[in-house]
């Protein structure tokens, strides 16, 4: 006990002597960077990723809603207290507004104290005059109604609607409100009323159609815990939906960033792992005569652990704890630069970020140095009569399998998932061994070529092939390092342009609706010659999905419901479709099974949306039977199609073979966009053609808009923070063969090579190096770019060609430059201290 | 220390070491056998290849015979595994080297305080300042290594192996990378160290005017002692 006191005693001062001397910069450089990397990341991701997880909130009004069609157990709401949340209950119905002669059909949502939860409630005191954000609910007796039903009914602030059997004072005209683009397909205009004014209006019946909602707001603690709480006691009635999954389109940017900074935080760990492991097997290196030296003087192997193991511990705590502070003090930098791009102050990181900081760096430091630390112990002391003896090497398969626990532990963290980890794992390791071969072949190759290059590219070359197994070492690390600077870069490239062509400066802003059959033409007309960008009219029928092959469709629906939780789909099913049909497929839906119809298919044949099919069990072939009206119509699956809801197209679950809907009414719509100069053009549309209904989108587009704005934002820094782990690969890598450079350099210097001989032959050998694994790095990305993009971003892949002359470029002057620059002490001092020192 | 029979603190008993080459197994050293009594001074001497270094590396416990046995301080080497060997080196085996193996991240005094840290001696600075006053480098203490000649560095190193007042001091070819004016310094002051405090010397060397200054010499070729003094 005495002796490990005074071993560990020992051990700090050695450190504290290496440190000194400035052995271990190399090794904590690396560490620091990485573990800064990994923080900054972290603490970056928790603060965007609560960000945005409050922006969506903002937008649908609630961290969580409950809707139901009849009012919930009492318990359900009163358990929010337990979990620290807040409730605000709603209740939703469809309603005829009636103020004198006129009427208008609107969706009312009767609210209570507390509504909206998250996000805001804004009015203005009459039409076109200037909002405010709204801190109460209306007061009893009173109604908020949007501008459309004060256009529709020409009301002014203080006169008085009927809704029900009740009569509202209308005090102001509601703006905005949150949850209102969740469902703009709900095509009604709203109107806000206190919820305690509901009786009044004896619209509540038994049996009528209402929407019980509860809109929940709470720390996400207590919120995933109500939810596991609440979940197993759903109903088939019952939807619980979470902010994220709220707008689609959100959730999708959301999902993809997180996605996206989960890979480059592998990628970082990874790459950090490499510098480490590079690190700490030059350290170890430069510790055999040391522990050779110890040993002579009786000190045992468990003295040699005792004397090394806490130096390891303790320079991996401090590292980290100083790369968790530089991760901190990065982040706040960068959030505070650019701090007028966030659209609202994003709330600070919490602590997790540091603590799984510093236990990431413990980890990958235990999974990628201990080994090369633990064959100090092996030296043999008779090192110090012969110095050729060095401690038998260890088995790669000991280093890889403590490297790849490591990494598996650490992506588990991260991805949550342990089959995807290993999955990834496997992917990696099967890519290393494939780059490995590739990289022998290419020094084999590079030795063909030796006979055609000059005197100098002949030294590099030779180099390269002396240090064969080296060389690949150096290939494969700075491979990989150019690998995944290079496929971050292009992800994110390719996921910032598939952000934007998804909102597109001019992506439909304004829907039209309840066009009559008589005016499709003209509106189709009037769009035209005003040169609106449209998309072509649609017809549209209600019909409510009753039966797939014959069965009651809700029993599928509900079955499946408990299991996967509520989503759109399920939404689309327990209210009416909106069915349609068309002679051509819209431009931007993707048949993904089976085949668009011909010019006059002679039986009723439909489209069907591929979630929808996938949720409902239905494949080609399959009959469904909707009711419109009261008449049942049978039609088969012909396809099925990929829709992309995001775009602001009209958009359809089900669309008909023309003739199947036939004497059906429907009306039309279309969504178009228009510019801001062009608005007053909206004025004539709405005079024109008086039945049809027009809806803004450009608020929910703004809103979008500043989310991927931020998202890409993320995306952009996460890559600086890689790149940093990068570039500490390359230090290491260079730097591991530095003191046999510094030895070789001094004694070629010694037999009379110049300077700039030496410095040529080192240009020649990085450069080459570096053409090489770029060459290798532009392989890798391919491969792991078609994975990506078609498994996990869903975009669509196209060959990376400009990698393949980017890649090897940039790792040639890249490499060659770093490499040049390091090596320029190997001719700087005299060949004699070289020597000496050596 | 265990009780030496006769004074004789280092014996080797028919002593062998065989390694396997590529052409088959080769004996660097065969039927070595000799006793070292306390206090005395023996070289050995043999040109390069001899097998004198191997023959250091078993008597001091650093690597084990292929056959015959080394009792060092009573302890039959052979029959102790490494750290046992290690345990029986500490405090009682001190080194001077050909390479002087000083640690290049630690000073003069560093290294010279090195042994007695980990050995747990009490102020282990003032012993080392002392010692390395008596070497003469007492304006040396915070060089480091590299900032040293090679005559300071092997007394530096000459230092560190009398730290710990070893009971037995082995010295391979101490002079071997120093040039003659200063190895016959480095000598003089090995020697007269070993007196003062009273230590075994066991010198490795090629050089026939070193090995006149010890008690007795061991001239081996081939492996095998052919003569002896």
């Amino acid at each position: 006990m005495a002796r490990t006191a005074r071993n560990f005693r020992q051990s700090l001062r050695l450190l504290a002597r290496d440190w000194r001397a400035g052995e271990l910069r190399l090794f904590v450089v690396a560490l620091v960077i990485a573990v800064g990397a990994i923080t900054a990341v972290g603490f970056f991701n928790d603060r965007v990723d609560r960000g945005l997880t409050r922006r969506s909130a903002d937008v649908l009004g609630a961290d969580l809603i409950l809707t139901s069609s009849e009012p919930v157990a009492r318990e359900w709401v009163d358990a929010t207290a337990r979990y620290g949340m807040k409730v605000a209950e709603a209740l939703e119905f469809a309603s005829v507004v009636i103020r004198g002669e006129r009427l208008q059909i609107v969706g009312v949502r009767a609210i209570g104290a507390g509504y909206p939860p998250r996000g805001v409630v804004r009015t203005a005191p009459g039409l076109g005059q200037a909002d405010r954000i709204e801190t109460g609910i209306p007061a009893p007796g009173t109604a908020w109604v949007e501008p459309r039903v004060a256009q529709e009914l020409a009301l002014s602030m203080g006169d008085k609607i009927e809704v029900g059997s009740a009569a509202f004072t209308v005090a102001r005209i509601l703006t905005d409100e949150p949850g209102r683009s969740a469902n703009f397909f709900a095509l009604s205009p709203r109107v806000l009323i206190p919820l305690t004014d509901v009786p009044r209006t004896k619209v509540v019946q038994p049996g009528s159609r209402v929407s019980y909602r509860y809109a929940f707001a709470g720390a996400a603690v207590g919120l995933r815990a109500y939810e596991a709480w609440l979940r197993p006691q759903l109903g088939p009635s019952h939807r619980l939906v979470q902010a994220r999954e709220g707008n689609p389109t959100i959730a999708r940017a959301v999902e993809r960033v997180e996605r996206y900074v989960g890979l480059t935080s592998l990628l970082a760990v990874m790459l950090a792992g490499v510098a480490i492991a590079m690190g700490a097997r030059r350290y170890s290196a430069r510790h055999y005569d040391a522990a050779a030296m110890l040993r002579s003087l009786g000190a045992t192997q468990r003295d040699i652990l005792e004397l090394y193991l806490p130096q390891l511990f303790v320079l991996g705590l401090v590292a980290s704890a100083v790369g968790c502070v530089i991760g901190f003090v990065v982040q706040q930098v960068i959030y505070y630069l650019l701090q007028n791009l966030f659209p609202a102050s994003l709330p600070l990181p919490g602590p997790w970020p540091a603590v799984f900081g510093i236990s990431a760096g413990l980890i990958t430091l235990a999974g990628f140095a201990l080994i090369p630390i633990l064959r100090l112990r092996s030296v043999p002391p008779l090192r110090v009569l012969r110095r050729e003896l060095a401690p038998l090497p260890v088995s790669a398969w000991a280093v890889i399998a403590a490297a790849g626990a490591a990494l598996v532990i650490l992506m588990w963290r991260y991805t949550g998932s342990l089959a995807l980890t290993l999955g990834v794992l496997a992917g990696a390791a099967v890519a290393i061994a494939a780059l490995f071969a590739l990289t022998l072949g290419f020094l084999r190759l590079a030795r063909g070529l030796r006979s055609g290059a000059g005197s100098i590219w002949r030294q590099g070359l030779d180099r390269l092939q002396r240090r064969a197994h080296a060389s690949t070492g150096q290939i494969l690390a700075f491979g990989l390092t150019l690998m995944a600077m290079a496929v971050l870069v292009l992800v994110r490239t390719d996921l910032l342009s598939s952000w934007r062509e998804q909102l597109p400066d001019d992506a439909p802003n304004y829907f039209v609706f309840n066009v009559l059959p008589d005016n499709a033409p003209a509106v189709e007309a009037f769009l035209r010659d005003h040169a609106l960008r449209s998309q072509p009219l649609y017809p549209m029928v209600r019909g409510r999905l009753t039966e797939i092959n014959g069965a009651p469709a809700m029993q599928a629906v509900a079955a499946k419901d408990k299991d996967s939780g509520p989503d759109v789909e399920n939404a689309a099913l327990q209210r009416d479709l909106n069915l349609t049909w068309a002679a051509a497929a819209p431009s931007d839906n993707v048949i993904v099974r089976g085949q668009w119809w011909g010019e006059k298919p002679g039986a009723a044949l439909i489209s069907v949306e591929e979630k929808l099919a996938e949720r409902l069990g239905v494949g080609l072939g399959d009959r469904l039977t909707f009711v419109i009206g009261s008449d049942p119509v049978e039609a088969t699956v012909a396809s099925i199609r990929r829709v992309k809801w995001e775009s602001f197209h009209p958009n359809f679950f089900v669309i008909f073979s023309p003739g199947s809907l036939d004497g059906y009414p429907a009306t039309y719509m279309t969504s178009f966009y228009v510019a801001p100069e062009q608005k007053p053009l909206l004025t004539n549309l709405v005079r024109q053609f008086p039945g049809a209904t027009l809806f803004e989108l450009d608020q929910l587009i703004n809103q979008i808009r500043s989310v991927v704005r931020q998202a890409s934002l993320a995306v952009e820094l996460v890559l600086l923070f890689v790149l940093a782990a990068g570039f500490a690969v390359l230090y290491a890598a260079l730097a591991s063969s530095l003191d046999e450079r510094y030895y070789e350099g001094a004694l070629l210097r010694t037999f009379g090579a110049s300077r700039w001989q030496l410095r040529r032959g080192h240009l020649a050998e990085f450069v080459t190096l570096g053409v090489l694994a770029g060459v290798l790095a532009a392989i890798g990305t391919e491969a792991i770019a078609y994975v990506l993009y078609t498994r996990v971003f869903d975009i669509a892949y196209t060959p990376k060609w400009p990698v393949w002359i980017a890649a090897p470029l940039v790792g040639g002057v890249l490499i060659g430059v770093a490499g040049f620059i390091g090596t320029r002490r190997v001719v700087e001092r005299s060949p004699l201290t070289m020597l000496r020192e050596n | 220390m265990s009780s030496l029979a006769n004074g004789v603190i280092v014996s080797a008993l028919n002593l062998g070491k065989r390694v396997v080459t590529a052409e088959g197994p080769l004996d660097i050293l065969s039927g070595v056998s000799f006793e070292i009594k306390s206090g005395e001074s023996l070289a050995i001497i043999g040109v390069s290849g001899s097998g004198k270094s191997t023959l250091l590396g078993l008597l001091a416990g650093l690597d084990v015979p292929t056959e015959g046995e080394v009792v060092l301080a009573g302890e039959r080497l052979t029959q102790l595994d490494e750290d046992g060997r290690a345990r029986v080196r500490a405090g009682q085996v001190g080194f001077v080297f050909q390479s002087f193996h000083l640690l290049p991240a630690l000073t003069a005094l560093e290294n010279v305080m090195l042994p007695m840290e980990l050995a747990g001696v009490g102020d282990p600075e003032s012993g080392a300042r002392a010692l390395l006053a008596r070497v003469g480098l007492s304006e040396r203490l915070t060089h480091y290594p590299r900032e040293l000649s090679g005559g300071e560095q092997q007394r530096v190193a000459i230092a560190r192996a009398f730290a710990l007042r070893p009971a037995i001091l082995f010295a391979d070819e101490p002079t071997g990378n120093l040039d003659t004016a200063t190895g016959a310094r480095v000598v003089e002051l090995l020697f007269e160290l070993n007196r003062e405090r009273n230590a075994t010397l066991v010198l490795v060397t090629h050089d026939e005017a070193v090995a006149a200054r010890c008690g007795r010499r061991i001239y081996l070729d081939m492996g095998r002692i052919v003569e002896r003094r």
